[in-house]
């Protein structure tokens, strides 16, 4: 290493930003793990057989990847957009007539909210039909489940936004097959339409929840199921290394 | 002898008490407060009461639509009808078809006679409608509270 | 401290003590003899992996965003009814099982139960044995694989057949709505959906196996009907072929 570069990063500004030293050893890589707020979601060390692609085919990662997408490219949309059903779809035009690279973030948001329920729909299955809810899991699976809810519910309300024919239907005919809950279906539908149609009180709700309830609501969960993932032992698949070696054992 | 033998609390279960009970009065607050909070206040325009037009602007056996109320003005024999344009299955805008003589809804096909009655397609209960009034000869219509139905009643009309 | 009551796990002899294993150079010591480990550090390894990952979702997202623009119909207009009214894809599913029965039932009943079910899954099958393999084992697989080909196949015909003799049309004032239209389809779908159950219950199965079954068939006909909703519904909400679909209508144009 470059001695201007030692100069730097042992530096006590630098060390009060980076408790650790270069990652080239077992302690620092470490250390990098555990001091490092982004980092410390991950175990120091981890399981070959957890980092096998045809075990998780990295949907978990991904899903959590496409929300960060749809997270920055739907706050940079907010900056050109208001929910009031005159100006809604003008600002749409607006943005993709009108603003560089508009277009683009559109339907980079689009795209990215379609991919993220395949994903999420994908990474279910991979969690049943390897068996990864079973005990000490069962909670975080439900956990899952609820997050999977969140995403449909997320992308629905993010559907009435641009306020085109499309958005309009759609959102009226999935909302009307709410009111056939039976006891609170109607009542519901009324609460998420702010009136008995469709009109400006949905879109004013419907703003609020695709961009602040839901959203802070998948970040939680989010949180509480990857700490989950730590607490019971990282993915099922190290649980199939421990099994083997006890397997070994009980021949000898 | 004693039914109920009074039972002494601890200073500490009497607190533990106090503090969930004031805990369960707080969330009750709370909830009740956030349902009065969002629930739905109807104004004008749409979800209000609207003028439909004048009666003779509605002759016997005529089928009228009103935009600004998305609602039919229907007279048949006994009185007007306002029928929600909304289709009891999934919401959509169901045309009134002069030529087939019924309301065919371009979603799923439901079809509806001129008093709103299923005749076909997936639709689960007749058209709803909406409380008329005449006053002075004016049609209003209340379109705040759409009322549900399992048929067709001539009770349903507001005679003219 | 008594010295017979230490327990030296490594050692073989029980008359020895302690035995230099190895020297540490800056590594934690509970790492030493720790058995076969199969594990590398996290960093950088992972760290890469998921850089690699997020280049790899990034692009693939910028690709399709260059080639294709999100769609944007004319502004909302309450009055006019787009023919066909579609939900969001992933509601597809939803509103064709509208098609086949009473909303209540299909798009409420049937949905919550499934919900449910789902999340009761790791409630019902509570043996953690097979847990991080795919399939749980060979078995596991071939059940797998048998469902989803019987819902595959069985799915689409029944879809078919109901769109062609709809009870809820040919029974239209002979039985009321709640047979036609509940009672009727309740026993299609509960027949469809245990069918392959039965036939496994002959296997002796394992709660796992029987959760096989399940799920398969149930993420299969969501698969099967979500695409049915979604592919081949038409203008008037009628059957067609994708790429025959009546005045030039894309059910692409959707997304």
């Amino acid at each position: 290493m470059p001695s201007w570069f030692q100069t730097i990063t042992k530096s006590r500004f630098w060390q009060s930003f980076f408790r650790h030293g270069w990652p080239d050893n077992p302690l620092d890589r470490s250390l990098v793990m555990t001091t490092n707020i982004f980092f410390h979601l991950h175990p120091v060390k981890v399981s070959r057989k957890s980092l096998r692609v045809t075990y998780s085919f990295g949907l978990g990662v991904m899903s959590i990847i496409v929300f960060l997408i749809l997270s920055v490219t739907g706050l940079l949309l907010m900056f050109y957009y208001t929910p009031t059903i005159e100006r809604a779809y003008t600002y749409i035009l607006h943005l993709q007539t009108q603003v560089p690279f508009g277009q683009l973030l559109r339907n980079l948001h689009r795209w990215a909210a379609h991919f993220m329920v395949i994903v999420v729909v994908l990474h279910m299955a991979r969690v049943f039909y390897t068996g990864a809810y079973k005990p000490p899991r069962e909670f975080n699976w439900v956990i899952g489940v609820l997050l999977l809810l969140l995403t449909f519910g997320a992308s629905f309300t993010g559907y009435l936004l641009p306020w085109d024919q499309l958005a309009f239907w759609a959102i009226t005919v999935g909302t009307s097959v709410a009111a056939y809950a039976p006891g609170a279906g109607p009542t519901l539908r009324t609460f998420l339409l702010g009136g008995a149609e469709v009109g400006q009180e949905a879109l004013t709700r419907f703003y609020a929840l695709h961009v602040m309830l839901i959203p802070m609501g998948i970040a939680l969960l989010t949180s509480i199921h990857i700490w989950r993932v730590r607490k019971d032992g990282g993915l099922s698949a190290n649980q199939t290394v421990d099994e083997d070696h006890r397997d070994g054992q009980k021949h000898d | 002898m004693q039914l109920f033998e009074p039972k002494k609390l601890t200073r500490g279960q009497f607190l533990s008490l106090s503090w969930l009970s004031a805990l369960v009065v707080l969330i009750g607050e709370t909830a009740f407060g956030l349902m009065k909070f969002l629930k739905p206040t109807a104004s004008g325009g749409f979800g209000g009461s609207i003028y439909a037009g004048k009666v003779e602007e509605f002759p016997p056996g005529s089928v009228n639509y009103i935009l600004s109320g998305r609602f039919y003005i229907v007279h048949t024999t006994g009185g007007l009808l306002a029928l929600w344009q909304r289709c009891t299955h999934l919401g959509c805008a169901v045309p009134w078809v002069e030529a087939e003589d019924q309301f065919h809804g371009p979603c799923h096909g439901s079809l509806f006679d001129q008093v709103g009655v299923v005749k076909g397609g997936p639709a689960p209960r007749p058209l709803d409608i909406f409380p008329v009034t005449i006053k002075d000869g004016e049609v209003w219509v209340d379109t705040s509270k759409p009322l549900e139905r399992t048929g067709f009643d001539p009770s349903q009309l507001t005679p003219v | 401290m008594d010295k017979s009551t230490i327990k030296e796990p490594f050692s073989k002899s029980s008359a020895k003590t302690y035995s230099l294993v190895e020297l540490v150079h800056r590594a934690p010591t509970f790492m030493v003899d720790h058995g076969p480990d199969d594990t590398v550090f996290a960093f950088p390894l992972v760290a890469l992996l998921e850089l690699l990952l997020t280049l790899g979702v990034s692009l693939v997202l910028l690709w399709m965003s260059l080639s294709v623009n999100a769609p944007l119909e004319e502004i909302a207009n309450p009055n006019q009814t787009t023919d066909p009214a579609k939900a969001p894809w992933y509601f597809m599913g939803l509103q064709e099982m509208l098609e086949h029965g009473h909303p209540t039932l299909m798009a409420v009943l049937l949905p919550t139960l499934m919900v449910i079910f789902v999340v009761l899954i790791p409630y019902l099958d509570n043996d953690s044995h097979g847990a991080g393999r795919w399939f749980t084992n060979q078995r596991g697989k071939s059940i797998t694989i048998k469902t989803a080909l019987y819902v595959v196949i069985v799915m689409p015909i029944y879809i078919f057949l109901d769109s062609m003799f709809p009870p809820r049309e040919l029974l239209r004032g002979i039985f009321p709505d709640l047979v036609s239209q509940v009672i009727i389809p309740a026993i299609f779908m509960g027949v469809i959906v245990l069918l392959p159950l039965l036939v496994l219950n002959r296997y002796h199965p394992t709660p796992r196996e029987v959760m096989l079954v399940l799920f398969t068939v149930l993420f299969v006909s969501a698969i099967v009907f979500t695409l049915t909703g979604f592919l081949f519904r038409g203008p008037g909400f009628k059957l067609y072929l994708p790429w025959a679909m009546p005045g030039g209508y894309n059910p692409f144009s959707n997304l």
